[in-house]
């Protein structure tokens, strides 16, 4: 593994599209968009899952493919989270005619 | 493996097996047989069925436990015998924990099930019928996994399977835009959650190379570091666990959708993210947090000199987030008018409450004790949660709003319910006969005793926590003056359904029960805590089980139970075996 590209960098990698995601949240106000923004930070720790597994030593008595078997439960888990996600959407979009979150605030106080 | 063996496995997973298939039966039934008929009588017809699968449940949930007393010795009612409970049993690989203490739990999420289904069956507020009852009985099997998970893609994969349903349970009363609102709430603050909760989870794996939280646990201690100060990578995931952990049981800063979500979401649903979904998160905090993580807690190992304890660890941080927690959460409550609004506020109260007794569990040498005492204040919440929230369920079908102002003059319509209402809310304040009390007082009393390590910041919590309590009062007085003093306004609320009556009794029962006679349950509650912070011994099957080794286990642990009980005996006259508990089960079971 002399050649390969160095671990940290798949961790600075990971942590900016972490970072991306996160900012994508707090800023973007479409409701789409921040679905989107949700699904790049689960994106994010399924790099650092690959990443620690393929450089890590496996633990003797954990199986040899843990990261990888996160990675694709996750995948399977953000599939599921998009479906619920855009379901919610379209049940706000049919009421107030509009994705934006901010939109939404007949609860408060 | 023998076959006796794959029984005893096949037994711990059983109610998990049944409940989920009878929620596919529940599902084609509403799409079958019953696919014109209207939605009123579906509710009726789904609701029974789903009741009934839930009381089936609660009997083979029944028949693990007493199989997993069988095989692990009595000690679930038997705290004397509780330093012989180490080791204990794992299924698959050691993902998932199958002992005496999930057998439990297990039994105390189907009993809060059933009395979420009895309020659901109280009036119609939603099309979906099938999906919902389906959903409640799925979200339960993924409550009872989350409880058992002893791994990190285990656990987030059921977390993610429960909260999942419940987004869109909240969502289901398509007739109100406040469900909707509630619903994405719920969503979009949930699965921001989790994604941070996840790449907290990834770091972790980083630094320790596995996901097995006993694995955790060995690398960390192994690896000697103590502490969070100058380690950025362990710092930086802790705090991104805590942030999934925090929502999860609605703590602050980490609260912003609880008020919404509770309000917004119809009642029945409400009860159950308020009751189920707290407990089964508390187990799963409690266990990452001190099973996984212990060695982050402070800058000295357990057992060590007490100056070192000025070193930052996660010990710091979570009670700072407990303080602010429960004052944030009271006064906030204070201010309510909406019943179900104000419920909110104060099931985040309760969660600072029991983060005090998280923390006595992280400091304390028997953290068995501190964290029974969690766990017995968690089941006495979730009963009374659900009882508070049976009666916001009666206002929605009777005037279709949750004010508290709707409950005005109830004493004199309906004095029966009323006065178990207003026991209800006495345990939810604390007071002395009351299961409530027994809650804070066992939780407090661990936080005072627990030691050297964190006296100070722990006296001051708990100090904090008794201020909040009597703040506390001042709100949940105002539901009991609402109801006696003030006359009532319109129409007075008609007879509550059964489901609400039976919900509204049975958890009156659990608090005034437990409150009169606490012991069965602490006891329980203590010796079921004990192997869930110690995965570490667990006896796994797949690897490294073989039938004989079990079966000299067993061996061993009968003759240490038998020379015990001798010992007793001749000490004095034979001790008070305290009787099984199962709060809830008998009266769900005779109806």
């Amino acid at each position: 593994m002399n050649n390969d590209i160095p671990l940290s960098w798949f961790l600075i990698f990971a942590s900016a599209t972490f970072c991306i995601g996160l900012l994508g949240v707090l800023v973007r106000r479409n409701a789409i968009a921040v679905l989107m923004a949700i699904e790049i930070m689960l994106n994010a720790a399924n790099i650092n899952f690959l990443a620690f597994w393929r450089y890590g030593t496996p633990t003797p008595g954990d199986g040899p493919i843990t990261g990888v078997m996160m990675a694709i439960f996750v995948i399977t888990i953000a599939a599921a989270e998009v479906a619920v996600g855009i379901g919610l959407i379209l049940l706000c979009y049919r009421r107030w005619k509009a994705a934006d979150v901010d939109r939404y605030d007949s609860l408060a106080g | 493996m023998s076959q006796a063996f794959v029984n005893r496995e096949f037994w711990f997973l059983a109610p998990e097996i049944f409940l989920t298939v009878w929620g596919l039966l529940v599902l084609i039934a509403d799409f079958g047989p019953l696919r014109d008929v209207p939605a009123a009588r579906r509710n009726r017809v789904l609701g029974m069925m789903s009741l009934a699968g839930a009381v089936i449940t609660l009997f083979i949930g029944y028949m693990a436990l007493m199989e997993s007393v069988e095989m692990f010795g009595t000690e679930v009612f038997k705290p004397l015998a509780l330093n012989l409970t180490q080791a204990d049993y794992s299924l698959f690989s050691g993902t998932l924990a199958a002992d005496s203490s999930t057998a439990f739990l297990n039994l105390v999420v189907v009993a809060l099930l059933a009395m979420v289904i009895g309020i659901s069956m109280s009036w119609n507020f939603t099309e979906h019928v099938g999906e919902y009852y389906s959903l409640l009985l799925w979200t339960a099997v993924a409550m009872m996994f989350l409880i058992a998970a002893e791994e990190l893609l285990t656990l987030f994969l059921t977390l993610e399977t429960m909260t999942l349903g419940l987004y869109m349970m909240a969502a289901l009363e398509k007739s109100k835009r406040r469900s909707a609102e509630a619903g994405l709430k719920y969503f979009v603050y949930g699965s921001v959650s989790s994604a941070l909760f996840l790449f907290g989870l990834s770091l972790i794996y980083g630094l320790t190379g596995t996901t097995t939280l006993a694995g955790i646990q060995a690398a960390l201690s192994l690896g000697g570091s103590f502490g969070l100060q100058s380690n950025i990578a362990g710092a930086t995931a802790f705090l991104l666990v805590m942030v999934g952990l925090g929502f999860k049981i609605a703590a602050v800063p980490f609260h912003q959708w609880a008020p919404d979500t509770y309000e917004g979401a119809p009642a029945p649903v409400t009860a159950w993210i308020a009751a189920g979904s707290k407990i089964a998160s508390f187990v799963a905090m409690m266990k990452i947090l001190l099973n996984a993580l212990p060695s982050w807690s402070s800058g000295s190992p357990v057992g060590l000199a007490a100056e070192n304890f000025s070193t930052p660890g996660w010990i710091g941080v979570v009670a700072v987030v407990s303080a602010v927690t429960m004052t944030y959460g009271n006064f906030a409550a204070l201010a309510q008018k909406n019943f179900k609004r104000m419920l909110a506020y104060s099931s985040i109260a309760h969660a600072g409450y029991m983060l005090v007794g998280v923390l006595a569990a992280a400091v304390s040498i028997k953290k068995g004790q501190a964290a029974g005492a969690v766990l017995f204040y968690l089941v006495v919440y979730g009963f009374s949660t659900v009882g508070a929230l049976a009666v916001a369920a009666w206002m929605a079908r009777d005037k279709g709003t949750d004010e508290i102002s709707d409950l005005n003059g109830l004493g004199r319509t309906s004095p029966m319910l009323a006065v178990c209402i207003v026991l209800l809310m006495l345990s939810l304040i604390g007071m002395p006969p009351l299961g409530g009390f027994f809650g804070k007082l066992y939780m407090f009393m661990e936080a005072m005793n627990s030691g050297e390590r964190g006296r100070l910041t722990l006296q001051w919590l708990v100090m904090l926590g008794l201020f909040n309590s009597v703040v506390s009062a001042f709100y949940y007085v105002r539901v009991l003056k609402a109801m006696f003093l003030r006359p009532s306004e319109g129409e007075p609320l008609k007879p509550a359904a059964s489901g609400v009556t039976w919900a509204i009794v049975i958890s009156t029962l659990v608090a005034v029960g437990f409150g009169l006679y606490p012991e069965p349950l602490v006891e329980t509650m203590r010796s079921s805590a004990l192997p869930m912070l110690t995965s570490g011994s667990r006896i796994t099957t797949n690897r490294d089980y073989d039938a004989e080794r079990l079966k000299d286990y067993q061996k061993q642990r009968s003759e240490k139970i038998r020379d015990l009980r001798e010992q007793l005996r001749k000490k004095d006259a034979g001790p008070a075996m305290a009787p099984p508990a199962k709060p809830g089960e008998g009266n769900l079971s005779s109806r």
